[in-house]
C-alpha cells in the first residue's frame, strides 16, 4: 500500500500548492453580476458593460444626466458655442486631477482623442469624431499611408517613427481639434451637430493619462503602427480621472472599484466599494442574487425571466431601452448566386411586416410585454423627435400589397404563386443559434407568415460568426437584427439605412432617403432638421420596409429597490456605478 | 527508465510544434474575425489595420513569429524581451495570454486535482465494495451508481447540488471564486463521472483478480476474502487505473467548461471556449499548448510511476 500513499501524498500536496494561488476574497459593499468587461481602455471599448464601468472611472468633458437627459458640466466646467454652431471652447476646471494627483489638461484630451481617430487602435466608435473639421481626412490619410507603408519593400524602425511623426504634424495641422492654453480646449466642426454635446459626453471621448500610455506604447517597425501593451490599465497602473478607481481586476473574476480621493466632491451617499463579478451562467446569477452573494443583476437573461416577471416580484425590474429588435429584409436586387431577390420588390417588405402580429409576439412568445415597435427610433426617447406612424397589423392589406406584387393563391393550394404559376421562392431565413428569445420568436414569425402570406420557410440558424459572414454577403432574405442608439439624436439609428453604411446588411440603398439625411445634415433650424428627419423615418417605415421593427428592447434588472439606490431607469440606462449604495434599516439612510 | 523519459521529453517540442501547427490552420479556417462583436461594425479600414496589426493577413509570418516567441528561441537569440511569449489576447487587449493562463490554470488546476482526488476516493470505495462481491446486492448498487455517475451530465448534477446545497441549504456560496467553499461543489460535480469510471474499472479489475492463483492460494492459506483483496489483489486491480488516472488528470486540470460556467469559476475551460467562440487566435493557441504539454508529461508521470509497480513494463518499453 506504500504507492498509494504516495499518490495520495502527491495529488494532497499539488492540491495544496495550487490553493496556494488563490488569495481570500472580501466582500464589496455593492456587488454587481454583470457580463464580463473586454476592456478598461476607454477608445477601445464597445461593449455595454465596459462603457457602464467607464462611467465610474473616466470623466469627460460634459455628462448627459441620466434623468432629464440635459447636459451638465464634467470636467469642462463651461463652455461656450460660436454662433455659426461650428466651433466648441470648453473651459476646463483648473482643480482636475488623475487619480495619481498629475494635473488634467486640455492636452490629455487631444491626445485621447487624436488616438480615437487612429485607424491603428481599431477603434469602433472611431466615426464618432468624424463631425471634426479635418477628422475624416485624416483618419483616411493615415489609413492609406498604413497601407501603402505596408506594401513597402523594406521595414525600419527609422521609417515607421518617421511617419509618426509625420502623422503627429498632420493632426496638429489639419484637425480641428486645439490647446491653446492647459486649461482651454477648441473644437471646430465640419458642420453644426446639434448632438455633439451629446457626443462628448461618450466614453469613447474619455481622457487617457498620457505618460501611463507612453511606457506602454510604441511604434511597431513592421506596420508602422502605434501598439498599446496590455498592461496600462490594471490595478496600480490605471491612472484614471472619474469618481472611482480601479483597485483590483482578476481576469473573467472580478473587478474591484473604489472612490478615487483625487476626484471633485464625491457623492455623499457613495458605496466604499463596488464589485463587479462576471458570472455567465445566467441562473447561476439569479441563484447568486437569492443568496445575497449579489446585489444587482445587471442583465437578467435566465430563460425563466418571463416567469420571474409575471411573479409580479417587486426586485424584477422591465426596463425599456434605448434600442429596438428588428428583422431585416434583404433589399439587394439578387441573391448572391444571381437568382432573383423575391424581397427586393418594396410591396413584398410590406406585405411581410403589415403580417405580423407584435402584440402576439411580446404577450406570448418572449411574454415581457415589450412596447411593440412601428418604427425604429424609440418613439418619445429623443426630445423634439416626431416619430412616423409606421406600418400596422393588417392581414387583409398584407394580402393584397402581396397581390399587388403579383403573387396570389391561384390554385388555392394556400401557397402564393405568380402570374406564370411559379411558387414564391422558400425564404430564406438566417439567424444565429444560442439564443432562445431569437430562436422563438423566429418559429412565431415562420408561422404567421406561413398562415397568413402563404409561403415556405428555410430557416437557417448558424453559429455567430457564419451567420454574420452571410449577413455581409447578402446571402439571406430575412435576417434577425437589432440596435441600440448610441448618442441622442434619430440619426444613430436612421444611419443605418444611409446607402453604403458598414451596418447597412439590408444592402438598402433610396437616393431620396440618403438626400433627406443630407438636407437634415445641412439644415440650420433645428425644428426644420427634425422635421426631415421624421420624413426620412417615414420614407423606410412606411413606404420602404428594409427593416421590419418588432418591439423595444427591455432590459431586465434584478435588485431590492429598498436595499440598493442609485439604479437610473431612464431609457439609455447610463447606470453610474459611483452612485450604487445600499441602504440598512435606519431611516436615515432611506432616502434616496 | 531514464531512457523512457529522455525519449519522451525529446519528443515533447515534435508533438507541441505539430498540434500548434494544426490547431492553427484549423482556426484559420473558421470564417470571421476576433475583431467583430454581436452588432457593430469598424470601419473596414479598422478592421484592416487590426488584421495588419496581428499579421492575421500573413499566415506564415504570424505562425514563424508565434512559434518563435512562444518556445523561447526568440528570447535566446535576443529578438524578443520576454521568454515563452504567447502574445496578447485579440478579444481582451487590456491582458496577455500569459496572463490568462496564469490566471486561469491554478483554478482549473485546483479543481481537477481537487475532483480527482474525491473521485479516488469515491471510485475506491465503490469499486472495492463491488469487486469483493461480484454479483452481490452491494455490487449492483454501486454499478448502478456509476452508471448513473457516468451517464448525468455535469451540467444536471451541478445545477442540482448549486440549487439544493448553496441556494437551499446555504452550505456552500453560490458560484465565484475565492475560499476553499468556494471550491467544493465544482470539485464534487466534476468529480461524479472520473469516480464512477474508477468504480467500474476497480470492480472489474478486483474481480479477475480474486480469480487469480496467487489470490486464491493465500485464501487457501487461510486468508480472509477481504484482507487477501486488500494484501494481494488490490495492487494488480490497480493498474487500469492509474493508466487512466494519467490523461484523467489532465482532462480534469485542464478546466470543464461546463462546470466552472455552472458554477462561475474563472477557469480555463471558461477561457479556452470563449476563446473559439470569439476567435481569439493567440489564446486559443496558448491554452492548448499547455493542455497539450500537461497531457505528455502526465502520461509520462503515469509510465513511471506504472514502471515503478510493475517492473516488467520498463523492459518492454526498452528498444529491443
Amino acid at each position: 500500500m506504500r504507492w498509494t500513499a504516495w499518490i495520495v501524498g502527491l495529488l494532497v500536496l499539488l492540491l495544496l500548492l495550487s490553493w496556494g494561488w488563490n488569495a481570500g476574497a472580501r466582500r464589496a459593499d455593492v456587488r454587481v453580476a454583470s457580463a464580463d468587461v473586454f476592456t478598461l481602455d476607454p477608445q477601445r471599448m464597445t461593449y455595454m458593460q465596459d462603457l457602464r464601468v467607464a462611467r465610474a472611472l473616466f470623466e469627460g468633458l460634459c455628462w448627459s444626466d441620466p434623468n432629464t437627459g440635459a447636459v451638465v458640466e464634467g470636467v469642462a466646467k463651461s463652455w461656450s458655442i460660436s454662433p455659426d454652431g461650428r466651433c466648441y471652447t470648453f473651459h476646463l476646471r483648473p482643480d482636475a486631477r488623475w487619480s495619481n494627483g498629475d494635473a488634467l489638461t486640455a492636452q490629455d484630451f487631444r491626445e485621447a482623442w487624436r488616438r480615437l481617430l487612429l485607424p491603428d487602435l481599431a477603434a469602433d466608435y472611431s466615426e464618432l469624431l468624424f463631425p471634426i473639421a479635418g477628422a475624416r481626412a485624416f483618419f483616411a490619410w493615415r489609413s492609406a499611408q498604413l497601407e501603402s507603408y505596408a506594401k513597402r519593400g523594406s521595414h525600419s524602425e527609422q521609417a515607421a517613427q518617421e511617419l509618426w511623426r509625420e502623422t503627429v504634424a498632420r493632426f496638429d495641422s489639419t484637425v480641428g481639434i486645439e490647446a491653446p492654453d492647459p486649461h482651454t480646449l477648441v473644437v471646430r466642426l465640419e458642420q453644426p451637430i446639434p448632438y455633439w454635446m451629446d457626443i462628448c459626453g461618450f466614453q469613447s471621448l474619455s481622457p487617457v493619462h498620457r505618460p501611463t500610455l507612453e511606457r506602454f506604447s510604441r511604434i511597431d517597425p513592421d506596420t508602422a503602427m502605434v501598439r498599446t501593451e496590455p498592461g496600462w490599465t490594471k490595478p496600480g497602473v490605471l491612472v484614471c480621472n472619474g469618481a472611482m478607481r480601479l483597485a483590483d481586476w482578476k481576469y473573467k473574476r472580478s473587478m474591484l472599484l473604489e472612490p478615487n480621493p483625487m476626484y471633485r466632491g464625491a457623492h455623499p451617499a457613495q458605496a466604499r466599494s463596488v464589485e463587479i463579478v462576471p458570472i455567465e451562467d445566467a441562473s447561476t446569477a439569479v441563484l447568486a442574487y437569492e443568496s445575497g452573494s449579489i446585489d444587482w443583476v445587471s442583465d437578467l437573461t435566465a430563460e425563466f425571466r418571463a416567469d420571474l416577471v409575471s411573479a409580479g416580484r417587486n426586485d424584477v425590474h422591465v426596463l425599456p431601452a434605448f434600442g429596438t429588435d428588428f428583422w431585416s429584409f434583404n433589399c439587394r436586387p439578387t441573391m448572391p448566386d444571381g437568382r432573383p431577390n423575391p424581397f427586393a420588390d418594396a410591396r413584398v417588405r410590406r406585405a411581410f411586416a403589415r403580417a405580423v402580429d407584435k402584440q402576439a409576439l411580446v404577450q406570448s412568445v418572449t411574454r415581457l410585454h415589450e412596447p411593440i415597435a412601428t418604427t425604429l427610433v424609440p418613439p418619445g426617447s429623443i426630445a423634439g423627435y416626431e416619430s412616423p406612424v409606421g406600418l400596422t397589423f393588417d392581414l387583409a392589406a398584407a394580402r393584397a400589397e402581396l397581390a399587388a406584387a403579383g403573387w396570389k393563391d391561384r390554385n388555392s393550394d394556400g401557397l402564393v404563386e405568380n402570374a406564370q404559376g411559379e411558387q414564391f421562392p422558400t425564404v430564406e431565413m438566417l439567424f444565429m443559434t444560442g439564443n432562445p428569445r431569437v430562436q422563438a420568436i423566429a418559429s412565431a414569425l415562420v408561422a404567421m407568415w406561413r398562415d397568413g402570406l402563404g409561403v415556405q420557410f428555410d430557416v437557417r440558424k448558424k453559429d455567430g460568426k457564419f451567420a454574420k459572414e452571410d449577413l455581409h454577403a447578402g446571402n439571406f432574405m430575412i435576417a434577425r437584427g437589432g440596435w441600440y442608439g448610441d448618442y441622442l439624436d434619430p440619426t444613430t439609428f436612421l444611419d443605418l439605412s444611409r446607402t453604403g453604411n458598414g451596418n447597412n446588411d439590408r444592402g438598402f440603398s433610396d437616393p431620396r432617403f440618403d438626400a433627406l439625411l443630407a438636407d437634415a445634415e445641412r439644415a440650420a433650424d433645428p425644428a426644420q432638421r427634425m422635421r426631415l428627419l421624421t420624413d426620412a423615418e417615414r420614407l423606410i417605415m412606411e413606404e420602404q420596409m428594409p427593416i421590419l421593427p418588432l418591439c423595444r428592447y427591455v432590459t431586465l434588472y434584478m435588485y431590492d429597490p429598498d436595499r440598493l439606490r442609485g439604479i437610473v431607469r431612464t431609457p439609455r440606462l447610463d447606470q453610474r456605478l459611483q452612485r450604487l449604495h445600499t441602504i440598512g434599516g435606519n431611516a436615515e439612510d432611506a432616502q434616496p | 527508465m531514464s531512457m523512457l523519459i529522455a525519449r519522451r521529453l525529446l519528443q515533447l517540442p515534435l508533438v507541441l510544434g505539430l498540434i500548434l501547427t494544426i490547431t492553427f490552420a484549423l482556426l484559420w479556417i473558421i470564417p470571421g474575425n476576433p475583431m467583430e462583436n454581436e452588432s457593430r461594425r469598424p470601419p473596414a479600414e479598422v478592421a484592416e489595420a487590426m488584421r495588419r496589426q496581428y499579421q492575421l493577413d500573413r499566415p506564415g509570418a504570424f505562425l514563424a513569429q508565434y512559434a518563435a516567441r512562444a518556445s523561447g528561441v526568440a528570447w535566446v537569440v535576443g529578438a524578443h524581451p520576454v521568454p515563452f511569449d504567447l502574445g496578447p489576447s485579440m478579444r481582451h487587449p487590456d491582458w496577455s495570454v500569459n496572463e490568462i493562463i496564469a490566471a486561469g490554470l491554478p483554478v482549473s488546476a485546483t479543481i481537477g486535482l481537487g475532483a480527482i482526488m474525491i473521485a479516488l476516493l469515491i471510485g475506491s470505495v465503490a469499486g472495492v465494495i463491488g469487486g469483493l462481491r461480484p454479483g452481490s446486492w452491494s455490487d449492483g448498487a454501486t454499478q448502478a451508481l456509476a452508471l448513473i455517475g457516468i451517464s448525468v451530465p455535469s451540467f444536471v448534477t451541478g445545477s442540482l447540488l448549486l440549487v439544493l446545497l448553496a441556494a437551499k441549504l446555504r452550505l456552500v456560496p453560490v458560484g465565484g471564486w475565492g475560499t476553499p467553499a468556494h471550491a467544493l461543489l465544482p470539485m464534487l460535480t466534476l468529480s461524479l463521472p472520473f469516480a464512477a469510471y474508477i468504480a467500474r474499472l476497480l470492480r472489474f479489475g478486483l474481480a479477475d483478480q480474486m480469480q487469480t492463483h496467487h489470490v486464491r492460494t493465500a485464501m487457501a492459506k487461510g486468508l480472509s476474502r477481504r484482507d487477501a483483496a486488500l494484501k494481494h489483489a488490490l495492487k494488480n486491480a490497480f493498474l487500469p487505473v492509474l493508466s487512466y488516472l494519467g490523461p484523467a488528470t489532465a482532462i480534469a486540470m485542464t478546466g470543464s467548461f461546463v462546470v466552472e460556467k455552472v458554477f462561475a469559476v474563472p477557469g480555463l475551460g471558461r477561457h479556452f471556449v470563449d476563446g473559439v467562440l470569439g476567435k481569439d487566435i493567440t489564446l486559443v493557441m496558448g491554452v492548448v499548448l499547455v493542455y497539450a504539454a500537461l497531457l505528455v508529461l502526465l502520461n509520462l508521470l503515469v509510465d513511471i510511476l506504472y514502471a515503478w509497480i510493475d517492473p516488467r513494463i520498463e523492459i518492454a518499453a526498452r528498444p529491443q
